[in-house]
């Protein structure tokens, strides 16, 4: 593929590049969700190194919010595009929220391929996890 | 792309052909055959990850517990694998230093060979 375009910024005529993708939370979608990950990452020009980690780190986000999702209910992922770098917000329906065990691969995992990582637990019926990774951050394996 | 599972006996060695993606959704799959094998008394696994495209931590978690459960037979449980992406998995969660991985079948073989 030749064809090469610039993804807009934030900012630029107040255009927010936000793509939401809504999914059944069960765990046969993940690979959906995956796919789309990394169409988007190659859009912000993402090495292919860096494509992978994001494909992991949404999966891995993924994986811990399913074990707490209401079932029968969505996850949702919106991922917010700028120039350097994506965030990927993850959020799924929850009775009582219980914050992610940091001693568990999943964790060791996302925390590890992501540039920063934010779980969020402060609401009784709703978990998210919001990561974010930067082109060209370099960080060790 | 699914998860695609096979296996055949080597002398005392039984080697464990994983192809296509290993996460949450397709790991109970590749966990039931490691319970399987060992229930049937295959406590030397090899498990040849070559053709993984994907690996996230539920696929390590399975490994994991493969492991503990052939141990408890003194046995073993060992990868191929020479994929970065896959082998990057492996070293973030430490385990490399748990798993003995080979770049090859043969030369998994040949190391499992000398250990008899």
């Amino acid at each position: 593929m030749t064809e090469h375009t610039e993804a807009p910024t934030v900012g630029m005529g107040g255009i927010r590049d936000v793509v939401s993708i809504r999914l059944p939370a069960v765990s046969a979608y993940l690979s959906v969700l995956r796919t789309a990950t990394a169409g988007l990452a190659a859009r912000l020009d993402f090495t292919l190194d860096e494509i992978e980690d994001l494909r992991i780190a949404v999966d891995e986000a993924c994986a811990m919010l399913l074990t707490q999702a209401v079932p029968g209910t969505d996850l949702t992922a919106e991922f917010e595009l700028t120039g350097q770098e994506m965030q990927v917000r993850v959020e799924v329906s929850t009775v009582g929220s219980s914050p992610p065990k940091r001693d568990e691969f999943a964790w060791m995992v996302l925390t590890a391929l992501a540039d920063d990582v934010d779980a969020v637990t402060d609401s009784p019926d709703r978990m998210a996890i919001v990561l974010r990774k930067r082109r060209g951050a370099a960080r060790p394996a | 792309m699914d998860l695609k599972l096979d296996h055949h006996s080597e002398d005392r060695l039984t080697i464990v052909e994983v192809e296509g993606e290993i996460d949450v959704y397709t790991a109970p799959r590749l966990r039931e055959l490691l319970i399987d094998l060992v229930n049937k008394g295959n406590f030397h696994l090899l498990v040849n990850m070559e053709k993984v495209d994907f690996l996230d931590s539920t696929g390590l978690g399975v490994l994991v517990g493969g492991l503990k459960r052939v141990r408890a037979h003194d046995g073993s449980l060992e990868l191929v694998c020479t994929q970065e992406r896959i082998l990057k998995i492996f070293r973030i969660t430490g385990l490399t230093k748990v798993f003995g991985i080979y770049a090859s079948v043969e030369e998994a073989k040949e190391a499992h060979g000398r250990d008899k």
